[in-house]
Formats: C-alpha cells, sequence, structure tokens
C-alpha cells in the first residue's frame, strides 16, 4: 500500500508541476506589464515537445541518450525520498535519508555536467561548469545547515526528523535550528535556479545552456525532471522546517503540493527584483550571505544553546 | 600459508633468471603472478576469522615471527585481490613498455612488490617490519623508474624523500614503543604503561611516518608526482593497496597506545584537511593522472575521519562509536582499493591509445573505446560516492559515526565532527565536479587535438576482463552493504570492546536500486499514454549562434575549472599566459598551478638543506692536507674527551 502511495506522490507532483510553472510565468508577465502566457502554458509546451522529433549531435555518445532518463529517474527518486505519503513505519525508511537525497542531487549534477560536455555544443559546456560551480556554492551552505537540523535531532532519517518536530521535542524554540532554516531556504531558492543565480526559461549562456541540444521529447523528460527537481528542494526544505501535515496520506500530499506551489510562485517575487549576478563577482559575495548565517547556526548548536 | 609468500617470492626469481627472453619473462611473471594472488585471495577470505602464525625456517641471523590475526587477513586479502586484477591486466598492458624497460625486471619488481606489501602485513617484529617497510618502499621507487624519462628521477627523489621522513619517525617510534614495552615483538607491545604527553607524541610520529607513506595532507606533495610517472599498473598498486599497507599499520600500532580522545581530534582534523585540499587540486589539474592521484589524498582523509571517529570512540569509552568508526573506515579502505586501481588502470587504457595525460588534448574517447568508456563511468559514479554505489555505502557509514560523535556533548568534540562533516561534503561536491570532468572531457565531445585519438583502438579482452571485475565490486559492494558490514563488524569486534549496532537504522541501497528502477519506468509509461513521437534523431551540428563550429568552441577541462579558480584563487597561485604571435597564428595559452604548500612548507625546506649542505661543502675542498688536519683534529678532540670523561 505504501508503494502505491509513493507512486501518487511522484505521478502527482509531475502532474501538478506544470500548473504552478504555468502561475509563476504568468505571474512574472503581470509583473513586468506584459499580458503573458494562459497558466495551462507549460501543459502545453510539455504537449507539444512529446510530439516533436529529436534531435542529436553528431558528437553525441550514449551519454546524450540516456541522460534525459538518468536525470528524471534521479531526480524523482530525490522527490520520492520527501516522506510525505508515507512515515517512520514503512518500507521506505531506510531510503528516506538525508544523505540519499544530497548524493542524489550530486547524481543529477554529475550527469547534468557530463550531458552539456557530450553535446560539445560550446553553451553546453559553460552551462555545466556553472552548474558545478553554483553546486560547490550552495552544497556547502546546505551541508552546514543540515548538520544543525541533523545534530540537533539526532538523526539523518527524514521521517525521524519530521516525527520529532511534529511532537514539539525540537523545533524553532532552539535559536540554532531558527536560524538555519533561513539559509537553507536561501540555497533552496539558489538550487530552484532562479534570478540574480540563474534564469531558467531561456538565457542560453546560463545553466540551462546544457539543454541547448536537446529538443522533442528528450527536452520534454528533462524539463519534467528540471522542476520535479526544484519540487523536491523546496519540498526538502518543508520536510525539515515546516512538516506539520495531516495524519492521512492523501490530506499530506494535498497539503505539501500546494505548500511548494505557493513557494515556488512566491519565488517570482524575488526573481523579478534585481539584476543577475555575474559568476565571479556577485555570485560569491551573495552566497557569503547564507555562508555567514549557516555558520552562526553551527556555531550556535557546538556551543550548545 | 607460508607457500603463498615463498611461490611470490620464486617468481620473481624466476622473473629475474629469465632476464635474456623478456617477453617470456613478462608472460610466466604476470601469468604466475596472477594465478597465485588468485589463490591468495581464496586462502586469506577462507581463513577471515582466524590467527595464523609462522617463523622462518632456516638458519637466520634471527629468527622473526610472521603472525596474521583476522584485521592483517583482511587487508591481505585485499591486496591479493587486487594485485589479482592487477597482474592480469599487466599481462598485456606492459608489451607497451618492452622498448622502455627489461620487462622480466618489471616482471620480478612487480612479484617483489606484492611479496613486499603480503609481508609487511604479517610480521610481527620491529626489525622486519622496518626491513620490510624499507623494502617496499624501495621497490615501489624502482616501479616508478620503470617509466624513465624527463623529470623522473626528481620525482622518486622527491617520493623517496618524503618516504624517508616518514620511516624515520616511524623508527623513532617503534623503539621507543620497543623500549617501554621491553620486547621487539609487537604480541609484547600490548600493555604499554606511557604517560599521557609519551602516547601523544608516539601517535604523531606514528602519524607522520604512516600518514606521509598514505598520502595525508600535507604530505600529499608526491601524490600526483609518483603516481604520474609510474606505469599504470605499479601506480594501481601503489595507490590501491601500497597505501593501504600504511593505514594497516596505523591501525596496528595506535591501537597499541592507551586511548585518549585527543587522537581522534589529530586525525578528524588531518583527515577534513586531506578530503578538502586532495580534491580541490584533483579539480583544478589538467592532467588526469593526476586528478586521479590527488583523489588518493581526498580518499585517504575520509578514511582517516571514519578512524578519528573510531579512536575517539575508544578513547572516551564508547564502543559503539568506535566500532562504526572503524566499520567506515575498513569500508571505506576496500572500497577506495577497487576503485582508485580500476581508475588508474584505465587511465593506462587512455595513456597507451593517446600518448597523451593532458585533457585539453583528449575527447570523443568514447567512440574508441566504448568500453573502456563505459567502465569508466561506473568507477567515476563510485569515487564520486553517488548511490547506490559503493562509495556512497561507506561515505553514509562515515556521516553516521560523524553524526553520532557531533551529538556528543563538549565543545571540542562537537567542533571536530562538524568540521569533519563540512569537509566531507564539500569535498563530495567537488569530487563530482572532479570526475564528471575527468570523465566528460576525455571521453566525449569531440576530440580538441585530431592526433591525440586518430591511432587509439579498443584494449584487448584480456585487459577488459580485470577491469570489468573491479567495475562489478563497485556495485556489489554497495548493493550488498549490509553482508559487508556484518564482516567487517565481526573483524572489527576482535580487537574493541564489545558493542552492537543496530543495522535497520542504517540507509538501504537495494531499496534505493528499488525506487530507482521504478522511477525509471514512468517516462515510458508517459510516453506511450501521451503517444510521443519515436522517430530517430535527427544528426545535426552542434549550435554555435549562427557561426560555422569548429571543435575548438567546446569547453576544455582548463576553461571548465575557469570559475571556480577564480573563486579559490587565494589557495591556487596559477599563472595564465597568453602567447600570440601573429593576428592569424593560434593562440597558445600556459597555465601553471602552483600547489600552495609545496611553496609554503616544502620550498624553502629544501632551500634551507641546500645551503647548510652548502656550507657544509666548504669542508670538502678536496686538499689532502685539509683532510689530514681534519683527522688531527678529530683526535685531539677524542683525546681531549677521553680524559676528562672517562
Amino acid at each position: 500500500m505504501s508503494f502505491l502511495y509513493l507512486l501518487l506522490q511522484l505521478i502527482s507532483a509531475i502532474l501538478v508541476a506544470p500548473l504552478f510553472d504555468g502561475i509563476a510565468r504568468k505571474l512574472r508577465a503581470k509583473y513586468q506589464s506584459r499580458i503573458g502566457p494562459s497558466i495551462f502554458q507549460t501543459y502545453y509546451d510539455l504537449f507539444k515537445l512529446l510530439k516533436r522529433g529529436r534531435t542529436k549531435s553528431h558528437s553525441a555518445s550514449f551519454i546524450y541518450q540516456i541522460a534525459p532518463y538518468l536525470l528524471f529517474v534521479t531526480t524523482a527518486a530525490m522527490f520520492c525520498a520527501l516522506p510525505v505519503t508515507y512515515g517512520s513505519d514503512s518500507i521506505f525508511t531506510k531510503f528516506s535519508d538525508i544523505f540519499v537525497l544530497i548524493y542524489l542531487a550530486a547524481l543529477y549534477r554529475f550527469i547534468f555536467i557530463i550531458a552539456g560536455f557530450d553535446t560539445a555544443n560550446p553553451f553546453a559546456g559553460v552551462g555545466s561548469s556553472r552548474e558545478a560551480t553554483v553546486g560547490f556554492y550552495a552544497e556547502a551552505v546546505a551541508i552546514i545547515c543540515l548538520i544543525v537540523v541533523m545534530l540537533g535531532s539526532g538523526s539523518s532519517n527524514l521521517p525521524y526528523i519530521a516525527s520529532i518536530l511534529r511532537e514539539g521535542n525540537y523545533g524553532y524554540f532552539v535559536p540554532s535550528y531558527a536560524i538555519a532554516s533561513t539559509a537553507f531556504l536561501w540555497v533552496m531558492y539558489v538550487e530552484t535556479g532562479r534570478k540574480p543565480y540563474d534564469l531558467a526559461e531561456a538565457e542560453q549562456e546560463l545553466q540551462e545552456g546544457v539543454l541547448g541540444e536537446y529538443y522533442g521529447k528528450d527536452l520534454a523528460i528533462i524539463d519534467v525532471a528540471l522542476m520535479l527537481k526544484q519540487f523536491s528542494m523546496l519540498g526538502f526544505f518543508l520536510i525539515l522546517f515546516e512538516p506539520w501535515s495531516f495524519e492521512n496520506p492523501l490530506l499530506a500530499l494535498a497539503l505539501f503540493l500546494s505548500e511548494i506551489g505557493v513557494l515556488y510562485v512566491l519565488a517570482v517575487f524575488i526573481d523579478n527584483f534585481g539584476p543577475r549576478f555575474t559568476m565571479g563577482k556577485g555570485m560569491r559575495t551573495s552566497m557569503l550571505f547564507p555562508l555567514g548565517i549557516a555558520c552562526i547556526a553551527l556555531m550556535l548548536y557546538i556551543i550548545g544553546v | 600459508m607460508q607457500i603463498i609468500y615463498t611461490l611470490f617470492l620464486l617468481t620473481s626469481l624466476l622473473s629475474l633468471l629469465l632476464y635474456k627472453k623478456p617477453l617470456l619473462a613478462q608472460k610466466v611473471g604476470f601469468g604466475l603472478a596472477s594465478l597465485l594472488s588468485l589463490y591468495a585471495a581464496i586462502f586469506f577470505f577462507s581463513n577471515l576469522h582466524e590467527t595464523l602464525t609462522w617463523k622462518l625456517p632456516g638458519n637466520f641471523i634471527s629468527a622473526p615471527l610472521f603472525r596474521l590475526d583476522s584485521l592483517g587477513m583482511l587487508f591481505s586479502f585485499l591486496i591479493s585481490l587486487i594485485a589479482f586484477a592487477v597482474s592480469l591486466y599487466s599481462f598485456d598492458y606492459v608489451k607497451f613498455y618492452e622498448k622502455k624497460a627489461n620487462l622480466a625486471v618489471f616482471a620480478s619488481l612487480f612479484n617483489a612488490f606484492i611479496l613486499t606489501m603480503l609481508l609487511v602485513i604479517a610480521s610481527d617484529n620491529v626489525f622486519s617490519f622496518m626491513l620490510l617497510w624499507e623494502l617496499m618502499t624501495l621497490i615501489s621507487a624502482l616501479l616508478i623508474l620503470i617509466n624513465d624519462g624527463k623529470g623522473a628521477s626528481k620525482n622518486v627523489m622527491i617520493y623517496l624523500g618524503i618516504a624517508q621522513i616518514g620511516a624515520f619517525c616511524l623508527m623513532v617510534a617503534l623503539l621507543i614503543m620497543a623500549s617501554f614495552a621491553g620486547s621487539f615483538e609487537f604480541s609484547g607491545f600490548d600493555e604499554l604503561g606511557i604517560s599521557f604527553g609519551m602516547s601523544l607524541t608516539l601517535f604523531v610520529l606514528l602519524l607522520i611516518g604512516f600518514g606521509s607513506k598514505a598520502g595525508m595532507f600535507p604530505f600529499h606533495v608526491w601524490l600526483p608526482l609518483a603516481y604520474c610517472q609510474s606505469p599504470s599498473n605499479a601506480s594501481a598498486l601503489m595507490s590501491g593497496v601500497m597505501i593501504k599497507v600504511a593505514l594497516f599499520a596505523f591501525i596496528k600500532f595506535a591501537l597499541f597506545l592507551p586511548h585518549t580522545v585527543e587522537f581522534g581530534y589529530i586525525l578528524l582534523f588531518f583527515g577534513a584537511l586531506s578530503c578538502v585540499f586532495g580534491v580541490l587540486y584533483a579539480v583544478v589539474s589538467n592532467d588526469y593522472k593526476a586528478s586521479i592521484a590527488y583523489s588518493s589524498c581526498e580518499n585517504v582523509g575520509i578514511i582517516f575521519l571514519g578512524l578519528g571517529g573510531a579512536f575517539y570512540g575508544l578513547g572516551a569509552g564508547l564502543p559503539s562509536i568506535a566500532l562504526l568508526g572503524f566499520i567506515a573506515a575498513l569500508f571505506h579502505i576496500v572500497n577506495h582499493a577497487v576503485f582508485k586501481s580500476l581508475l588508474f588502470m584505465l587511465s593506462g587504457n587512455i595513456y597507451t591509445a593517446t600518448l597523451t595525460r593532458d585533457m585539453d588534448a583528449l575527447g570523443g574517447l568514447h567512440t574508441k573505446m566504448p568500453i573502456t568508456s563505459i567502465i569508466f563511468f561506473v568507477a567515476a559514479l563510485s569515487i564520486c560516492a553517488l548511490p547506490p554505489l559503493n562509495g556512497f555505502a561507506s561515505e553514509w557509514i562515515t556521516y553516521k559515526t560523524m553524526l553520532l560523535g557531533g551529538l556528543e556533548e563538549g565543545v571540542m568534540s562537537r567542533f571536530f565532527f562538524v568540521l569533519a562533516i563540512i569537509a566531507l561534503g564539500v569535498g563530495g561536491a567537488l569530487a563530482v565536479m572532479a570526475f564528471s570532468k575527468v570523465y566528460g572531457a576525455i571521453f566525449l565531445g569531440l576530440p580538441r587535438d585530431d592526433k591525440s585519438i586518430q591511432n587509439a583502438k579498443e584494449v584487448s579482452t584480456l585487459m577488459l576482463l580485470p577491469l570489468c571485475l573491479l567495475a562489478s565490486f563497485c556495485v556489489g559492494l554497495g548493493v550488498f552493504m549490509g553482508d559487508v558490514i556484518d564482516v567487517l563488524s565481526k573483524i572489527v569486534l576482535s580487537f574493541i570492546p564489545a558493542t552492537h549496532f543496530n543495522q535497520d537504522e542504517f540507509v538501504s541501497i537495494p531499496t534505493v536500486v528499488i525506487v530507482m528502477l521504478l522511477c525509471s519506468m514512468v517516462p515510458f509509461v508517459l510516453f506511450y499514454l501521451f503517444k510521443s513521437n519515436n522517430t530517430p534523431s535527427r544528426i545535426t551540428e552542434p549550435w554555435a549562434c549562427g557561426f560555422i563550429y569548429n571543435k575548438n568552441m567546446q569547453i576544455g577541462s582548463n576553461s571548465f575549472t575557469g570559475d571556480i579558480r577564480r573563486a579559490l584563487s587565494f589557495i591556487f597561485r596559477y599563472e595564465s599566459e597568453m602567447k600570440m604571435d601573429g593576428y592569424f597564428s593560434k593562440v597558445v595559452y600556459t597555465k601553471k598551478i602552483h600547489d600552495f604548500f609545496w611553496d609554503k612548507l616544502y620550498e624553502p625546506i629544501i632551500r634551507l638543506v641546500m645551503i647548510i649542505a652548502d656550507k657544509i661543502g666548504i669542508f670538502q675542498n678536496g686538499r689532502t692536507n685539509f683532510y689530514a688536519g681534519y683527522i688531527l683534529v678529530y683526535l685531539c678532540l677524542v683525546i681531549i674527551f677521553a680524559y676528562y670523561y672517562l
């Protein structure tokens, strides 16, 4: 039964993710005084991509062909690792672990980078390089925040952490936890690939340059994988820092997805504020802030507050 | 059991005797070595939980005792297993060195190297240990010199220099321990009645001694020099198992000392530094063999983190942490031996096919060497500790140990364990960057220099066979993580206080595999439901903004790391130069990365030694009358000394 719920969790995320993406796009257009596409536009895009033929760079090897599926498998497994529809009594508890999630994200990054190399496209290579660098920045901050949570709750097991938080034995009354939540939200925002760190929609020279050569159903499946990755990153934040939910798996899932959607759409407001950062300067300085916040949280844990 | 060691010795001598017939010697030497090490691996594995002792027969000056307990059995098994794969691989690989060196000598040294490593593990006496230890270093130095070339002697001298610093510290530590124990047999070392300060000093000496051999930071400078210089099968053995011998000896001797938590802190600190700095150099290196070599430093760091947790647990009287820490360290030792020797052998495949080590000249090798490419992919995934392969399993247990340690009360322990987790996490992110770059730049895309791959072809089946074997170990050790932990915990419990752990709390890699397989079906179901377009892909030129595509437009390994090099420019001092002769001529970029620690730590010491040597040199002026004067002065001094003190 828990197996079916897990499948439901994955499928429903795949089904609703384009909707939130559409809402975010519409909202962004309104923000920029445009009319903007319909909120179902992302669905239309995906359907159209499914019906189109694929392209392949003449240099591409098997990595290029399997990369979309590997990316999808990784992000889907990441989303499955979030204990929304199952608790600590399920067989998937031993899979739902913070380190599994982090290393699945690393696997995603690995495949993303080599897929960029494989196309021999100049922008894809630059995109790979940026993805790797952003990963390095983000991972350093994320791991510090996660240490605070893991050590505070005493385990790296997600259902266990969620249950401890729900019971109220650990939570926002601990200063280190509260401070870590800010830095972690910041990192998760970076991971969702938005301005000022990235612009997921258009710009070829940014991270998405890796996908420059993909088309047809390959691109469709990568798009779904990207949305799933952003969902699992936001969901990761929610599980650790906002785990209160219903007992009933279906209601919990509905609440969880709508929470992710709200965060996803709210990110548009930050997205539209300023210019993009260049990799060398703005990125580094702006990542020093969350790093500083995370370090403060860590210090507080170490001295035992 | 003695028969294994004897046969290795005989094979070594036999291949040396066939000096005049190198091709025959190569067949005999490496063929017998692979058979022998296979037998040895089976033997050691079947006796894993037993203790065997033996003495040298005959009338030697001393009759040293050799002893293998279950930890020694594990390491002997590991050495034999990796030696089996490497010698099978060498059988064809060494033909590449036919013109450079005498294959008979190569085969002889190869066998002698395996033999000395096995004997170091087994030796149970200070003198035999030191003798065999130095012999192991010497033979490995000779193996490096097989690939003679520009700068070879300098690289070997740096390797030997650092090994000698280590051996000196080791000798001092072992003699002090022996004098306290009143015996030169290691079995008498159990009850050392020494003070805290002495035990800390001994620990630091042991750490320098074995850490320098293992490639721990800041002794990592010899790793890229020695491993890049030596033939790939030798670097596979050195990186795969020789540094494990150092780690084994470190565990063995450090356990004799009275345990304090400070041991754990020291190990955690240096482990964390090795973890981050090792992999940072792996990221920025442009030579794939140097990248792989630097990542040894990272992995040794991870092993030291596990050991740090273990020694902290022993010192603080928490055997459950000690058990997990030792399991983490031993598991990572096994894993590292498997994937690191695999990677070095694969680098041998690449080098024999392309004759270059510069990643900016390679690319697109997948089309020529598909199987090598796929095996490299698996090895790269497992060295980056990505699920569901073996690296992930051992790093997960290391994380678990660090978490348990970080939960302890006390600022010091929390600080060091937290530092360890950060280092492990950042190291993991950088390892992904390093190895995705290595794999992508070598195998994918288009060749950046057409000359490099035009003669490339897939290596022979005999060379691929051991590679496939080790690649399957990469998968197997990950998926059957639970069974491996059971075996290792039985070994660890033989030398630490009794305790237990609950494997239910561990992550289950089979579940990860099942979930991933399940997820992999979803896209195909969606394709079927929405009736996707399944026509074959249209082959196109890569898009280049409307310009005519040129393969030089693709990213190279140098530009790939540009952002991170700029971001970390306070550590990497690198000089890049652009040379342009004329408007239409090709622009040449050169880049030179300075090893910060070489410049700041080793360079001043070397300069100091040179100055002192120069000053001493004044006395050696070659004039006979001066030497007669020295003798006279010395005689006078001896007489004065004798008059007053005797």
